[in-house]
């Protein structure tokens, strides 16, 4: 059902925004965009949304994404999730300033769960940028497929994983605050991610994991606060220990010659 | 002529490709009405519907390609096969049924998808190749039967709903998700389910998976919701999460589940049977618990990251018997997180450990690393 009204809308809208800016509020988006969208002020996402391969979407200082819940009913994800995701393929800037930030809020409606949507996925982009956003109660917050994506400066709450980076990924990670969710960073599968002056803290699980392939270079940051601080697979890697400190296990080594 | 006649004569002609001497190509909307076969070349530049009661049968060696085009800019092209008969395409080893795009240089999403719609007589496709579709293989109300063939690069390898379908001995590999389908009755046997994003994914459906590889798929290997599974004789290797079961029935007897990098099985409520099988070097956790039900016995849960056993309901977690590669009480307490180590949860009861894993249980199997 979800298809078939992303498609009518699709076919109705010509993968334009539903309403176009010159229209006035409310501006919502949803489905697959290949042209260079902008997102400011406030916008909606209804649903989910793709930025196709060559198209980008540009949010600007200041604005709010207003992100619907997807129904809780919905069995056939169009993309990754059934929760509401935005996809992207193309390249995203977020915009945000220290004194603008970019928000992604949540439309509650009766039975919202904590978790409420899916998140921001780079599958397969070049580049991107995510700077002074923030993101809360995202199953993951940002998720880098094959990525290497710039998020600095930015507010990851409250999500299930922080930040994920993935099939060799390197996204650089800079000045974050991801905080209060069930692991923060998560290094899987040949990743390389770049992490420095991040305050990852108060999660359920782990602040940082690190599997045998991924290689992260990881500078001073805070890990604080959580059940484990880093989860380490590699042994060999360096890593400055300084901030890892107050959490229930600073350090966990894995693998089979854990001691 | 007859007016009847010549509405006959028409369809018939409409029926009729483009160039039949040559190469078959079928452009804009047309409708086989009745039996055809292919063998060559053909190329669908449009939709192409078999009507009820026909069947389209696809000899070995036939290349059928669609022309790619996407009206509404969404990355997904609309020409496709529309069969509301029986589609029988008959490949060999080695002369294969290739489904492709038309494009010089084809991706994923290229054409539409080989449909099934209300369509339940015998559907069969063997020793068939199939790419760069948005769904390579889609039903709907339809049962069809897949045999050696190879769904690659597609962006849903295969998806149906309220559909019967058996896939033996086929690979679906390197597509953006692999095999979808909710409402449904399904057997995956022989088969790989590897390289993507989601591996097997389904809802409201019966699922007998065995003697399958699902392998290095970026989100989850197996994820079923509402369903009722049989899972045996599988390996479930180097996915993220390996074997996802949301509030579903499922026997898991036998199977490797080993170097995912969080769980080799993450179960959330419903009621399992986890015996015999070898659930080893899982990043995060071997078996993550929540509140489900159930037993787990005779399994060897070795090697795993973080622990052999996480249980984050508030329930209990029956556990005896089972090998945890060390006999320490010590050390097996340690390797297991329940309502000991953090308040709320339930406990889980691993008395009676066994000594040794059972035979069967470390099949000798090269690992990928968490």
């Amino acid at each position: 059902m979800r298809f078939l009204l992303c498609s009518l809308l699709l076919m109705l809208g010509g993968c334009q925004p539903l309403w176009r800016a010159d229209a006035g509020p409310p501006r919502e988006y949803a489905g697959a965009f290949g042209g260079a969208l902008v997102w400011e002020g406030v916008v909606t996402m209804s649903d989910d949304v793709l930025i196709l391969p060559g198209g980008s979407l540009t949010i600007r200082p200041g604005t709010e994404v207003r992100v619907v819940p997807a129904e809780g009913t919905q069995i056939d994800p169009e993309y990754f999730s059934s929760l509401t995701e935005l996809l992207v393929r193309g390249r995203l800037a977020i915009e945000g300033t220290a004194a603008a930030p970019v928000r992604f809020t949540i439309v509650e409606r009766p039975g919202v769960e904590e978790i409420a949507w899916a998140g921001i996925t780079f599958d397969g982009a070049p580049g991107g940028t995510v700077r002074h956003a923030v993101i809360e109660r995202a199953e993951t917050g940002i998720r880098c497929v094959g990525s290497a994506p710039e998020i600095a400066g930015s507010e990851l709450r409250r999500c299930r994983y922080g930040i994920i980076a993935q099939a060799g990924s390197h996204p650089r990670i800079l000045d974050n605050r991801i905080e209060d969710g069930e692991g923060g960073v998560f290094c899987w599968r040949g990743s390389k991610p770049y992490l420095k002056g991040n305050r990852i803290a108060g999660h359920d699980e782990e602040g940082i994991f690190v599997d045998a392939d991924s290689r992260p270079w990881l500078d001073r940051n805070t890990v604080t606060g959580n059940a484990i601080g880093l989860a380490l697979y590699p042994r060999d890697l360096p890593f400055d220990a300084n901030g890892i400190e107050g959490n229930a296990e600073n350090l966990r080594l894995l693998g089979p010659d854990k001691p | 002529m007859k007016p009847v006649l010549l509405l006959i004569a028409l369809l018939l002609a409409a029926a009729l490709p483009a160039g039949a001497a040559g190469p078959l190509l079928y452009q804009g909307e047309q409708t086989l009405w009745q039996d055809t076969v292919w063998d060559g070349e053909v190329t669908i530049d449009g939709i192409l519907t078999v009507a009820p009661g026909v069947t389209l049968e696809i000899r070995p060696g036939t290349t059928v390609r669609f022309t790619p085009y996407d009206s509404n800019g969404d990355g997904i092209g609309e020409h496709e096969l529309f069969c509301q008969g029986t589609l029988r395409a008959l490949g060999s080893l080695d002369r294969p049924v290739r489904f492709t795009s038309a494009a010089p240089a084809p991706r994923r999403g290229d054409w539409g998808a080989l449909n099934m719609m209300t369509s339940e007589a015998g559907n069969l496709l063997e020793h068939c190749i199939i790419e760069h579709a948005y769904r390579g293989f889609h039903a709907h109300f339809a049962q069809a039967t897949l045999r050696d063939c190879l769904l690659r690069d597609n962006v849903r390898g295969a998806q149906f709903q309220e559909s019967r379908v058996v896939i033996e001995r086929c690979r679906l590999v390197d597509n953006t998700n692999g095999l979808q389908f909710r409402d449904s009755e399904a057997t995956l046997a022989d088969s790989l389910v590897a390289r993507n994003h989601w591996g097997v994914r389904c809802v409201y459906s019966t699922l007998v998976l065995r003697d399958c590889r699902i392998e290095e798929n970026l989100v989850n290997g197996v994820n079923a919701r509402e369903s009722t599974l049989t899972v045996t004789a599988s390996r479930i290797t180097g996915n993220r999460r390996g074997l996802y079961l949301q509030n579903s029935h499922a026997e898991v007897v036998g199977n490797e589940l080993s170097g995912n990098s969080e769980h080799g099985i993450f179960l959330e409520q419903g009621e399992v049977e986890l015996r015999g099988n070898r659930i080893a070097n899982n990043g995060r956790a071997g078996v993550r618990w929540l509140e489900a039900t159930g037993l787990l016995r005779d399994n060897a849960i070795v090697d795993n990251g973080e622990y052999a056993l996480i249980n984050d309901g508030a329930g209990p977690v029956e556990a005896r018997g089972n090998w945890w590669g060390e006999t320490d009480p010590e050390r097996i307490a340690a390797a297991i997180r329940d309502g000991r180590d953090r308040s709320g949860m339930g406990p889980v009861e691993a008395a009676e450990p066994l000594l040794q894993p059972l035979p069967g249980t470390t099949p000798a199997v090269t690992e990928k690393s968490p």
